[in-house]
């Protein structure tokens, strides 16, 4: 009873640190404009629209993460053997990461603008120097989240695989979970803030990003406390319940039914999320109705 | 043939001389496996390829929409299918392994590792539709069926102007849960198989005892799975040239191919893992 009532405890403490993670990763990638809509980034100067937002996306989020968690994971366990008490070790390896990630970022951000000079876009210094402190402060956040929820999961209850691999399985699916739910709200409702509100960016308009703020240019600090809001947080609820429901289940139920009991919960859980993104689906549908008339879209 | 001339379709054609080839290299890599080690490592090897091919096939139905999807002028997740089937396999793996080092049945296991994978696609699909329609205001529709083909609910009118739609539909949701259900299912397979032929083989190679054995087995097991599962995901991003809505989608019905270069692929991966330690 003692055991599971641990287990339940460290699940979650898990489920709470993979909720921060998964928040400061999406935070962290919009202002590095590391998702899809680094696409659109790209593409404004290329249509005349030069512009002061960060864009450091030289790979997708989920490589990067499983990189950069598996580098923090594996430093961390590295120290550990070297008999450093395991919070220190933790903090220094993500410290470490985090340093690479600030290589990786200044070196995108050159590279990816360098690009783009016959175009007339500028490579900003300022840009560069406030921007990639930022992202790396927020990186940092990720990265010890994930490699401190590896380690209760590899410690504490006893998962077989060895840290630096749990870092790297766990880092890209917090890269997947956060690209998935984060992204749309950065690249629709964010970079083309001067669209329709409740309708897709019409093809027509693509590169066409807001690229002016409240006073002066916009830049990618101002993407990140906007998207921090709805976007971050649904990623940290989207990479919190996976880690804590897997956990949940297997923790409790595995001992059941010599395994069964963990899958039959599994599919129920399942079976939940499948009616909520019904509810969803036909509540999106009643609420705000359609676009245009049913015969005229036929036709 | 110019790249003007070809035909637009070739894209989604299946040239029966590549798939025969397929197959030859195929019974090729198994023969070397059977000759090599006709026990463990040959039965190894009959399960990564099937393994690999379940993640080939799985990651068709995961409903992915790339850049556009991310500007809502696409359907399906904003990311790429690669990643997206990675995140949930390796999901799946994670809790595989988990059952694997429990001591349960195979099939517990690797039932396991597939649902871990299918709950994974589920949180995210939900939460994909929960930040269209409550953060963004936008509705989940398909463009390329007038019909979801599990609800019937008609898709052209809701899709905005300009836009090939947005969102997951109902079909893509479940496609996405099976396509994860998949991956976490292949995956654990391959690990499983890798994991039992480095148990038995290991501590006679290394001359050490199996309980010493044991950690590096499951190191080297599971890099080789998350290494497998990659190498399958991208050949299959390949096959549908980077996005795709899910099974309903006209570019689903090109698996057949994936499903050859999926098996002659993870022959060759497989061979080299087992002859690291059978040679």
């Amino acid at each position: 009873m003692e055991h599971i009532v641990f287990g339940i405890g460290i699940t979650a403490l898990t489920g709470a640190l993979a909720t921060v993670a998964g928040s400061a990763e999406d935070t962290e990638s919009n202002i590095g404009s590391q998702g899809d809509p680094n696409s659109q980034v790209q593409l404004a100067p290329q249509m005349g629209f030069l512009h002061r937002i960060f864009n450091k996306a030289v790979a997708g989020e989920p490589p990067a993460y499983g990189l950069w968690c598996a580098l923090g994971a594996g430093l961390a366990w590295a120290f550990m053997a070297m008999q450093m008490n395991a919070v220190l070790a933790i903090v220094l390896g993500c410290i470490l990461a985090v340093f690479v990630q600030g290589v990786y970022a200044t070196t995108a951000y050159v590279g990816r603008t360098a690009s783009l000079s016959k175009f007339g876009q500028p490579i900003y210094v300022d840009i560069l120097k406030s921007m990639t402190t930022v992202t790396m402060a927020h990186a940092f956040i990720a990265i010890f989240c994930t490699v401190t929820l590896c380690y209760l999961i590899n410690v504490a209850l006893g998962h077989p695989f060895p840290l630096p691999l749990l870092g790297l399985i766990w880092g890209i699916a917090l890269g997947a979970a956060g690209s998935a739910t984060g992204n749309p709200y950065y690249g629709k409702e964010r970079q083309y803030q001067n669209q329709k509100f409740g309708a897709g960016v019409p093809i027509s308009a693509s590169g066409n990003i807001v690229r002016y703020a409240e006073a002066g240019e916009r830049n990618s600090i101002d993407n990140g406390w906007f998207t921090a809001k709805i976007g971050g947080s649904a990623s940290g609820i989207c990479f919190g319940l996976i880690v804590f429901l897997e956990l949940w289940r297997t923790v409790l139920f595995e001992k059941v039914s010599a395994g069964w009991g963990a899958i039959i919960v599994g599919i129920l859980i399942i079976l939940i999320f499948t009616v909520v993104d019904r509810y969803i689906e036909v509540w999106a549908r009643k609420n705000y109705g359609p676009y245009t008339a049913a015969k005229e879209a036929e036709a | 043939m110019s790249a003007v001339a070809a035909k637009p379709a070739a894209g989604g054609a299946i040239n029966p001389t590549a798939m025969a080839i397929g197959v030859v290299m195929l019974v090729i890599l198994l023969g070397i496996a059977f000759y090599v080690s006709p026990g463990v490592g040959f039965m190894a090897l009959i399960g990564i390829v099937i393994g690999g091919i379940l993640i080939g096939f799985g990651t068709h139905f995961v409903p992915v929409g790339g850049a556009p999807a991310a500007m809502g002028q696409a359907p399906g997740i904003a990311t790429g299918v690669a990643m997206l089937a990675a995140g949930a396999g390796l999901a799946g793996l994670f809790g595989g392994a988990w059952a694997a080092a429990s001591g349960q049945s195979l099939i517990v296991v690797v039932v396991s590792g597939g649902i871990g994978g299918g709950l994974m696609m589920a949180i995210t699909c939900m939460m994909v539709n929960f930040v269209y329609v409550f953060g963004m205001g936008i509705p989940a529709a398909s463009g390329k069926v007038a019909k979801d083909p599990i609800t019937g609910d008609s898709q052209a009118e809701y899709k905005s102007q300009g836009t090939e739609g947005h969102g997951l539909p109902f079909v893509s949701f479940v496609g996405g849960v099976i396509g994860g259900i998949l991956g976490g299912a292949g995956g654990t397979l391959i690990y499983v198989e890798l994991l039992n032929l480095y148990q038995a083989t290991l501590p006679a190679v290394m001359q050490i005892t199996p309980a010493q054995v044991m950690p590096i087995a499951v190191s080297v097991a599971g890099m080789f799975a998350v290494g497998l599962f990659l190498v399958n995901a991208v050949l299959t991003a390949y096959n549908i040239t980077g996005t795709i809505e899910g099974p309903h989608d006209p570019k689903f019905k090109r698996w057949p191919r994936s499903i050859v270069a999926s098996a002659v692929a993870s022959a060759l991966c497989g061979l080299v893992a087992i002859l690291i330690v059978v040679l």
